[in-house]
This record gives structure tokens, sequence and C-alpha cells, in this order.
């Protein structure tokens, strides 16, 4: 006997998610029959802002674009800017920037650890990685003044160089989270329960991945060696040794696979950065912001964040402000037509989980 | 950076010249294509370049509000896996009942753009189903996102001062007058208030 639909909403607060989404679900007992995305709890208008403040105004508003990984907006906003004016950017400051990049993927992935991990209910992994990931803040605030929202890659360049003995500090910080890697081991890979609760679950199906437009940690996890920093490289990542994993389950199992090997590999890439960065300046100075304009054109640049390929779509109009700011994260496909689909079929107590997987972030889905 | 290294763009370029009537294009840099049409090639342009030149990873939709023109530019940014080459297939719009055919069937996460677009500019996807809100709900004003929509009359309209709170209308004035320290010059004269 079928058992009568119900609807549940799930939301807009979630455990283990950053920001707020309400997904709409249509139960029979305990398993989704339909997912619906539902959004609007969070826009903030940042693209409309954008429109009214000059170029080095909008710079200060994008990093709160996203709370986990503000920094590859930083740095999307201010290549599309030095690609659309032709501005160099010195060399010692494209170093630092893929320096700040690669801590920025550990501390998101820190904080990934903790929410998938608490979405099970092991609520242990959380209370260390999002202690562990507070030794990467600590570092973002010794460089840039901020924790969380760093406003250090600014078109040009980077604020300012390196403290004395910044680089120890951080090859210090590397040796430890090496460490503990093992722990988080023992605590999740090891895990009977997490394996159960993730293997099998959330599945995507390869044929489809890159149509759908799944990008990051789910593609590579679905047997695609997809990655932008090799795709497309920017930065300085083509001079930096390191491999793009994969794994062929496209589960939940298969994604925490992929990005456990690729907290390894940052760990790695930091420590090649330390040992390879060359002197020089940080910064190919602006003319007086408030009289700044920038040639009439436009330009699309991306990264890849701990979730994937983070998009800028940039377009000037020759004058002092940007004509259009738009902003692709990951989680617009991945929160809203993806996670839909494989919602389908789902028990509800794995709903949390497989978002998780997913990296969703609501703040990028509205702006 | 070689003539030679930007063939494969040059003739990705050629051959969209040559299969479609006012298509022009550019290669910007190595790896960025630029082509633009007009509206009503969208649909068989984007299914043209997905199925037969490997542009199968759609990576970002945006519009443009150009106000003085007339017109919302439609950008489809797409990426070639196999041949590392990013396309953007612009095409025009006129603001004045803006409406292009739906494309979400070639790429499906197309519809969540298409979605917001239509709330955000007041663009219509001819044959689009579904017509339920993405981001606005009950919103009743001119799309939010075109040039021409104030966003400071919008607030002043719709919302108020709380109660105690007059004393705080300008922020920079009321500190100064408890502190009795000068405003800066240069702080009035960029302020956007």
């Amino acid at each position: 006997m079928r058992e009568k639909a119900t609807t549940l909403y799930l939301g807009p607060q979630h455990p283990g998610i950053t920001g707020n989404m309400m997904i709409k679900l249509k139960v029979e007992g305990d398993t989704v029959v339909k997912a619906q995305t539902h959004v609007g709890y969070l826009h903030r208008g940042f693209e409309k802002l954008m429109e009214r403040r000059n170029w080095l105004q909008s710079f200060t508003i994008v990093c709160r674009i996203c709370v986990p990984e503000p920094d590859p907006n930083e740095l999307n906003y201010s290549r599309a800017v030095e690609e659309i004016e032709g501005r160099e950017v010195p060399e010692r400051a494209e170093w630092i920037r893929t320096l700040m990049m690669e801590l920025s993927r550990l501390a998101s992935y820190l904080l990934w650890f903790g929410g998938q991990n608490g979405s099970a209910g092991l609520y242990t992994m959380p209370q260390w990685s999002v202690g562990d990931r507070d030794y990467i803040l600590d570092l973002f605030e010794e460089l840039t003044g901020g924790r969380v929202y760093h406003m250090y890659i600014w078109p040009g360049g980077v604020r300012r160089d390196l403290p004395n003995g910044f680089t120890d500090r951080v090859l210090q910080t590397m040796d430890y989270l090496e460490k503990r890697l093992k722990q988080y081991d023992q605590l999740m890979f090891e895990n009977t329960i997490f394996q159960r609760r993730a293997q099998g679950i959330g599945w995507i199906d390869p044929a489809k991945a890159v149509e759908w437009g799944v990008v990051g940690p789910p593609l590579r996890a679905a047997g695609f060696k997809s990655d932008v920093r090799i795709d497309d490289p920017y930065l300085i990542y083509d001079q930096l040794d390191f491999e793009v994993p994969t794994q062929q389950g496209s589960d939940v199992w298969a994604r925490a696979l992929v990005r456990r090997t690729e907290f390894q590999q940052s760990i790695n890439m930091v420590r090649q950065i330390i040992d390879k960065m060359p002197g020089g300046p940080v910064y190919n100075k602006i003319p007086n912001p408030m009289k700044w304009t920038i040639p009439a054109g436009d330009a699309y640049v991306k990264a890849e964040s701990a979730r994937g390929e983070f998009g800028y779509y940039v377009v000037s109009d020759g004058s002092n402000k940007p004509r259009r700011v738009h902003v692709k994260g990951p989680a617009y496909v991945h929160g809203v037509t993806l996670l839909e689909n494989i919602l389908e079929g789902a028990n509800i107590s794995d709903v949390s989980f497989i978002m998780n997987s997913l990296g969703t972030c609501p703040p990028e889905i509205e702006r | 950076m070689t003539e030679n290294s930007l063939d494969k763009e040059q003739q990705i370029v050629n051959h969209l010249v040559g299969t479609f009537q006012n298509l022009t294009g550019k290669v910007k840099r190595n790896r960025r294509i630029e082509v633009s049409i007009e509206k009503k090639q969208i649909t068989s342009v984007l299914n043209y370049v997905k199925d037969h030149l490997g542009f199968i990873h759609f990576s970002h939709m945006s519009c443009v509000d150009w106000l003085e023109d007339g017109y919302f530019e439609l950008v489809y940014i797409l990426w070639s896996p196999e041949q590392k080459i990013q396309l953007l297939v612009k095409a025009l719009v006129d603001r004045e009942n803006a409406s292009v055919e739906n494309a979400d069937m070639i790429w499906r996460q197309l519809n969540t753009y298409q979605r917001e677009i239509r709330e955000m500019f007041g663009v219509n996807f001819i044959g689009m189903k579904g017509d339920k809100e993405f981001i606005l709900e009950d919103w009743d004003n001119m799309p939010p996102m075109r040039r021409d929509f104030n966003t400071v009359d919008y607030i002043q309209e719709v919302y108020f001062e709380r109660p105690g709170r007059e004393d705080a209308q300008n922020v920079r004035e009321t500190i100064s007058k408890r502190t009795g320290e000068e405003i800066p010059e240069v702080a009035t004269k960029y302020s956007r208030d």
C-alpha cells in the first residue's frame, strides 16, 4: 500500500551549512519523492550595490558574498578588473595570492569536515575541525587584519607583504594539520558509521555530470579529472606540482575521499609556495581610487574554490563604477537543479548529509 | 604569444561565422572567444556549439542592462573541456517587452539563471516551464536589477525609521555634533548620501 504523501519544509536553518535556504520536500514515509529548493532569505543585493560604488569600494563588498570562502571572490574580482584594464600584477603578489587561495581552501575544507560529520550526527569532528580552522584564521588575521573577511587581494596585487616570520608560522600550522589529518582519518574515514552513512548515498550519474553543470569535488568524485587550476591555469598553479584526485563512486563517500586527498595536496602546495616564492614588490599601484576609471570591456574569470568553479562576470562601461558584476558560485547549480534531482528517492535523514557533500552555500545562490 | 597558438580559437570563430548568418566573432585572447548573434539565433547557436564544437559545459549566464541604448545584453558563457576554450555568446534584446526563446532544454541548469533574470530584469523567456518566483516574493515593483530602479527611493518609500532613531539620520553629522570634531572635507565631497 502506498503511504500518503506529506510535505516537509526543511530549513531555512540547517545544521552544517552556512546561510539560509529552505527545501520543500514531498515525502512518502521516509522517502523523498520530490524536492524543491526555495531561496529568498538571504538576498542582500550586492550586485546592485556595486553599481553605485566605485571600483575600489566594490572590492570591499565582494568578499562578503561567501562566508566559508571569501578569498576566491576577492581574487576573481581583482583578476577581472586587471584583465579588462590590462593591469600587470607583480610576480611575488601572484605567489602570495596562491598562498592565500590554498590556505582558504584548507580553512574551507575544515569547515566542511565539521559540516559533513555534523549532519550525520557525529559531533566530535565539528569540534576538532572548526577549532583547527581557527589556527588558519589566526594566520589570516596576522596577515590581513581580518579573520574571515580579508580584503587583502585587490586589483594590482595584494595589500601588503608577508610579516616577518609569517612563513615559519604557516609551515608550523601545516605540520600540525598534517598530524591532525591522521586523527581525522581515524575519526571519520575509518569510522564504520560514517562509511555506512556515506557509501551509495547522493549518487550523481557520471554520464550527465558535465552536462548538468557539476563542478569541483563532486565532478572529480564522478571520475572526471576537472580542475580550473589545471584546465585553465591562473596565478602560478602551472609552476606547482600537484595531482587532481578522482574517484569513481560519485556518491557522498567518493566526494569525501576527493576532499581528503585535496586537503593533503593543499598542505603540500603551501610548502612548495613558501619554498619557491620570489622576492620583489607586491603591489602595482592604482591611480586615485575616486578618479579611477576602467576602459569599457568585459571579462569572465574563474577560479577553483574548495567547492568548484567560482566565476565572476564583470562589465565596465568606461566609468569609475562597474556596469555589472555577476557572481556565479558552484552552489548556484549544486544547490538548485542538481540537489533537486539527486534528492529524489533519498531518505529524509540523508537530505542534509547530501546537501553538505555538494558544498551547498546559499549566500552565493542569492547574492 | 605567437599567431599559431591562436589557430584553434580562430578556426572555431571562422567555422561559426561560416555557419550562421549575421554572426560576428573574435578571438579575445588565448582560450577566449566571443561571438555576437541575433536573439532569434540563441537556441540554434547554443545547440550547435554544444553538439558539434564540444562546448558541453555551461558555465554562466548573465544579463547586462544598457539603459541608455535601450537594450539588454544576454551573455551565455560556455566551456569546452576538451579544447580548453571559453566561449561567450552575446545577444541583444530590446528593453521594451524584452523576450527571448527559452533555452533550458539544452542545459537543465539554465532554468535557474533564466528564472533569476526574469525576476531581476523582466526578460520573458518564451516557453519556459514554471512561473514560480525564485528569489523575490510578492514583488509588484519594477524588476530591481534594472538600471532605472532606484534603490534609495524604494527604501525611503517602503521602510520607515524606528521611532527614537531620528537623530541618527546622518551618522557623520551626529558624531560631529556630539564630539565637536570637524567632518573632513574629503568625507563630504565623496559621500554617497
